[in-house]
């Protein structure tokens, strides 16, 4: 007799969603599923609409990663219209990016995963929260929002709106930056790269001790898997464009290949118990399953061209060694990433390129466009069909979280497996920790994700032996 | 519960999640709120998951399942004042173009007709159904206030929540997208419509003077005007004005259409029946909502299907 564990909600990550535990008669852990609980159909939504739209009307994918699909959009729109934006534009976007790579960075580090920083995981559940944060910790927190507020600052002043940006189109970016624009953006970058300085080692101490203080989490989220992310074309970091990097468990480069080959390499499947499908590399006849995020592109980087970056990244390497299979780890790589974001941030708006011409023309005469970002939690991928009247007529997308689905479900049955035998309050904190280490952002992984909710239920054949909720 | 201050539940039923990044996006203010409201069931900052009695309650989203149902309901039941926050909540949103498909389709084309997957299953246990249409939240429980955008700007949310804590209405004016765009409306001799990649649009000048739809006109501001400021027509993200959703006969294409026509040389007509043919587009955020779907000349569900007959 089989039985099932449901946790519901899991609060605290983007969106909503559920676990489930399945369990044989001797009451072990047979599987274990992370439910995505809601659909948008976004694939079929966009087929009849006007694609010069697209940038606009996709960031509305995701509220937690708009500017993601924004520049995903444009890159695709750019490609269907077979243009090439000029180096402004180029440089626009990637600026427009990094302020949403900080103002992202910040959330997941100082807002979602910061009262595991400062409380621990076993907190109260009444001050477990940015409240309670700012009482225990005021100067990390009111850093960490400043941080956050300079990212999406910088993201609305080039993208015209911070959540759902707009001026990315086909052919470049519809404005031109103003003087004071320009002086703004550069007092912005000025401070976020100081402040990363401040913010960097008061948050590594708290990670490090986190990692101190639960080595069991730290041995159990240890998960082999394939890795997914984006190279320049000399091997280093870039979130905005370049060459998919895949490398296995032993930490091999197993492949590389651009956007447009994506559906020579991965391949999704539908689960029945979640609307977010799973997604595999295919590479050698084999289906494997990989994980995308800022791990991922720390495995697969050889180094990042920034200096502050280099020295963090190098550390990290040091500490953690390559391939790291530690989930866990994504918040130390997120750390890594907003120093690089901030300081390329800063690179750009330094550059005289950024001021030359923003957009060329750009016409659909019928065909298809892909294009790809590494969005704040990993590759993402949109795919066209656009007809010669510039009509939609197919749309396929891959998301970042939908990527790290299955092994999500693997670290939470290695997770259920350490923790059933413990209390209740234990088993809930522990699972939904493990969920909130993947950082997963439901509201794109259905291009629906609405609930992010955690109720465990512990089924045995079709009857519920156990349900938890917290309350 | 921490005596004087008022009690706040949010919840996020079918939506991007945008909504609740614009509430923590009151970055440096989020903590001048917090000194008079006290954050309770709220998914993306605290850990309280079931909902405790508050004055107010912030819904964003739609229905677009049986959880989103219920969970509106119980925030209805706990909440003393309901704010439908975003335009998903008021007018269903984007996702609301699902109205122009059944469920069956969209499955259909989300999980066996994707080029990439491979398997050729439905995903059918231990998930909530969907329903059949996606609904605004005031076509389930009662809703007391309203505040569209998508999302709305920091200005508008700070003042709505500043106007609740003082016990006072809110300022929030009526006007469109028009209003805060620094653009010049002029005659124009524009005798087509152009879209977004015809030619560059000049950055002084009114869209729809030049030939661009530009839906400022017919869109409420709870933006303040970034897009056109920024060079981009307005694509009406907020929902329409008042005076659109409460007269039967206006209509955003025919607002658009009639206020073009006299800034260029596109006849109105033609304006008009462009707008149909682009109906997915332009009726992109607020096609759900009975308000615009239950006016006798709205025919999206042709309009589409026409289009996408080719």
């Amino acid at each position: 007799m089989a039985k099932t564990i449901h946790i519901d909600p899991v609060t605290r990550i983007e969106g909503h969603a559920r676990i489930l535990l399945e369990c044989d008669d001797s009451g072990s852990v047979e599987e274990a599923f992370f439910i995505v609980n809601e659909l948008r159909g976004f694939e079929r939504i966009l087929v009849g609409m006007e694609a010069h739209t697209l940038p606009q009307i996709t960031a509305r994918i995701c509220g937690v990663c708009p500017t993601a699909h924004h520049l995903a959009a444009a890159k695709a729109l750019d490609d269907a219209a077979g243009v090439e934006p000029p180096p402004a534009a180029k440089l626009m976007r990637e600026l427009m990016y990094m302020g949403h790579f900080i103002h992202s960075h910040a959330l997941s580090l100082y807002i979602l995963a910061g009262p595991d920083l400062v409380f621990g995981l076993h907190g109260d559940t009444a001050t477990q929260n940015v409240v309670g944060m700012v009482e225990k910790n005021p100067e990390l927190t009111r850093k960490g929002l400043r941080m956050r507020s300079i990212g999406q600052k910088i993201n609305e002043v080039v993208g015209g709106r911070g959540i759902h940006p707009v001026t990315a189109i086909a052919g470049g970016v519809a404005v031109k930056l103003s003087d004071a624009q320009y002086s703004r953006l550069q007092e912005l970058t000025t401070e976020a790269v100081e402040l990363a300085a401040e913010l960097v080692p008061l948050s590594k101490e708290l990670l490090l001790r986190l990692l101190d203080d639960n080595p069991v989490l730290l041995e159990q989220l240890n998960v082999p898997s394939w890795y997914l992310g984006t190279v320049n074309s000399s091997g280093t970091l870039n979130v905005y464009d370049g060459t998919l990097r895949a490398m296995d468990e032993q930490g091999e480069i197993r492949a590389e290949f651009t956007a447009a080959q994506y559906q020579d390499y991965l391949v999704e499947r539908t689960v029945s118990r979640s609307y977010a499908k799973e997604v595999y590399l295919d590479i050698d006849s084999a289906e494997h399953m990989y994980r995308v995020s800022t791990l991922a592109r720390m495995n697969v980087a050889d180094g990042i061209e920034t200096e502050r970056a280099q020295r963090e990244f190098e550390e990290f390497r040091s500490r953690f060694g390559r391939p790291c299979h530690n989930a866990v780890v994504q918040m130390y790589c997120k750390l890594v990433e907003l120093v690089y974001a901030c300081e390329r941030a800063d690179e750009i708006i330094n550059n005289p390129e950024l001021r030359g011409e923003s957009r060329v023309a750009a016409r659909f005469s019928g065909g298809r466009g892909v294009g790809h970002v590494e969005a704040p939690r990993g590759v993402l991928v949109h795919d066209y069909q656009i007809d010669e009247n510039g009509i939609v007529r197919g749309a396929n997308m891959i998301v970042a979280t939908q990527q790290n689905t299955a092994a999500i479900n693997k670290s939470l049955k290695e997770g259920a497996i350490n923790l059933l035998d413990g209390g209740d309050e234990k088993l809930l904190n522990g699972l939904e920790f493990v969920v909130r280490c993947y950082d997963p952002c439901l509201a794109c992984s259905t291009h629906a994700l609405g609930r992010m909710e955690l109720d465990i239920e512990v089924i045995s054949g079709n009857e519920t032996i156990r349900r938890l909720r917290r309350n | 519960m921490s005596s004087g201050k008022i009690r706040l539940n949010t919840d996020w039923l079918c939506d991007c999640g945008g909504c609740h990044v614009a509430l923590v996006d009151l970055h440096e203010k989020i903590l001048q709120v917090l000194e008079s409201v006290q954050i309770q069931h709220c998914p993306v900052l605290t850990d309280i998951k079931d909902y405790p009695e508050a004055e107010i309650g912030i819904l964003t989203g739609s229905i677009r399942t049986e959880h989103d149902r219920h969970a509106a309901e119980k925030m209805r039941e706990t909440c003393k004042t309901i704010i439908a926050f975003g335009t998903c909540a008021v007018y269903g949103g984007l996702h609301g173009a699902g109205l122009a498909h059944s469920r069956e389709e969209i499955m259909e084309h989300v999980y066996q007709k994707s080029p990439t997957t491979r398997t050729d299953t439905l995903p059918d246990t231990d998930v909530s159904k969907l329903e059949k249409l996606v609904t605004p939240v005031d076509e389930v429980i009662d809703v007391d206030l309203y505040l569209p955008g998508c999302p709305p700007h920091a200005h508008y949310i700070f003042e709505s929540l500043k106007s609740l804590i003082e016990n006072r209405k809110p300022v929030a004016g009526q006007d469109s997208v028009c209003g805060r765009c620094a653009r010049q409306m002029v005659r124009g001799d524009a005798t087509a419509i152009k879209n977004s990649l015809d030619g560059i649009p000049d950055e002084n000048i009114c869209f729809m003077s030049q030939g661009y739809i530009c839906l400022g006109s017919a869109t409420l501001d709870r933006c303040l005007s970034p897009c056109p400021n920024h060079g981009i027509a307005c694509t009406g993200c907020a929902g329409p004005t008042m005076q659109i959703l409460s007269e039967p006969y206006l209509d955003i294409r025919s607002e658009v259409s009639e206020r073009m026509s006299r800034l260029t040389a596109i006849e109105r007509e033609t304006i008009k029946t462009h707008m149909e043919k682009t109906a997915k587009t332009q009726y992109a955020y607020a096609m759900a909502t009975k308000m615009i779907g239950s006016k006798p000349t709205f025919l999206i569900k042709k309009w589409i299907a026409d289009v996408e007959a080719g």
